[in-house]
């Protein structure tokens, strides 16, 4: 049936406040009242404080109705994806089932599956000009309450399932390519990083002079720090480059 | 990727067997619709709503969005779900 309880209505976050606001619920109507629009849910009271609430995450669709043919006047109207009993409020939608008598959709009642069991509210305000906020009210609040979404929500930008593996293409190596320091790199060397890096080190100690002891110290030696071990030869790159330099005045 | 279907005419179906055919207005990033203009696609399945001409669809309500084919590319869909895809992973 309809659900009617002694609640005091909402006093923060209220975003809209609507009063002289007739209530119909699935067809019933429910007397004159106020609607508060709050950001933790949407209520409903008449005169002599008795209402209902609303969970958001429970109303599927909300809408401005304008076409006096479907119906005689201008209205709010909510669709919550639950049937309201007597004990529980629009968030136990799974529940019920039992309800036949409740001509929400016409004939849709027969092929109902748990999501097909829907309440249809409409607000009429005797002020249609307060339709556009209402409408706008709820669709603030509605952002305020989204549902959580356990998988496939390709909103979530967390990506800790990132699967290093698979994301990078035969390269051998299962690292982002990044540039590493000579210690870093070291450890992070993989089995073939460090057989290429004793390999290196062998062609480096063959093409080493012997006067290269310290690295940045640039002998007259050849600089054999090249990975591709091409040898330098020292004496003409030293004379050839300088030699403007040296002229005397 | 949605931003690229708003103006366009969609039909929304909705978990409860519900179908609304309307112009997206907008989307948010719960894949709440906003559609303007909503008429009747298929009566049966259509509420008691009647004409509205603004409605907000809950996210979670949608079961699925059909889209006009001719309006969609559909190789630059597949491309941005694809890069969307390889977005969520990093």
């Amino acid at each position: 049936m309809v659900l009617l309880k002694s609640v005091p209505p909402p006093t923060e976050g209220v975003r809209h406040e609507q009063a002289e606001t007739t209530a119909i619920m699935d067809g019933k109507g429910l007397g004159c009242g106020t609607l508060y629009v709050a950001e933790t849910r949407l209520s409903w009271f008449d005169g002599s404080g008795m209402g209902f609430s609303l969970e958001y995450p429970s109303i599927g669709l909300h809408a401005i109705s304008r076409d006096l043919s479907a119906y005689p006047q201008e209205h709010l109207y909510v669709m919550v994806n639950a049937k309201l009993s007597d004990e529980n409020e629009a968030e136990m939608a799974e529940n019920v089932h039992d309800d036949d008598e409740d001509a929400s959709s016409g004939g849709e009642d027969d092929d109902d599956d748990e999501e097909g069991v829907i309440t249809e509210i409409r607000f009429v305000p005797s002020d249609k000009a307060a339709l556009e906020s209402m409408f706008s009210a709820m669709c603030e609040c509605q952002a305020l309450h989204p549902d959580p979404e356990d998988d496939d929500s390709d909103n979530d930008f967390e990506g800790e399932e990132y699967d290093v593996e698979e994301a990078v293409p035969e390269h051998g190596q299962g690292d982002v390519p990044t540039f590493y320091t000579y210690e870093e790199g070291l450890s992070a060397l993989t089995q073939e990083g460090q057989a290429t890096l004793e390999r290196l080190e062998g062609m480096l100690a063959q093409s080493v002079a012997q006067q290269y002891h310290m690295a940045g110290v640039r002998t007259d030696e050849s600089n054999a720090e090249f990975e591709d071990g091409m040898e330098v030869d020292a004496g003409t790159t030293v004379a050839g480059q300088f030699e403007d330099a040296d002229v005397d005045h | 990727m949605w931003l690229s279907l708003v103006g366009k005419d969609v039909v929304v179906e909705l978990k409860n067997d519900l179908s609304i055919c309307g112009t997206l207005h907008s989307v948010d990033q719960y894949l709440n619709i906003k559609l303007t203009d909503i008429s009747v696609t298929d009566p049966e399945k259509y509420p008691h709503m009647l004409s509205v001409k603004n409605c907000f669809i809950r996210g979670s309500v949608v079961r699925y969005v059909q889209l006009p084919a001719d309006e969609v590319d559909t190789q630059l869909l597949q491309d941005a779900a694809r890069k969307e895809a390889m977005q969520q992973k990093q």
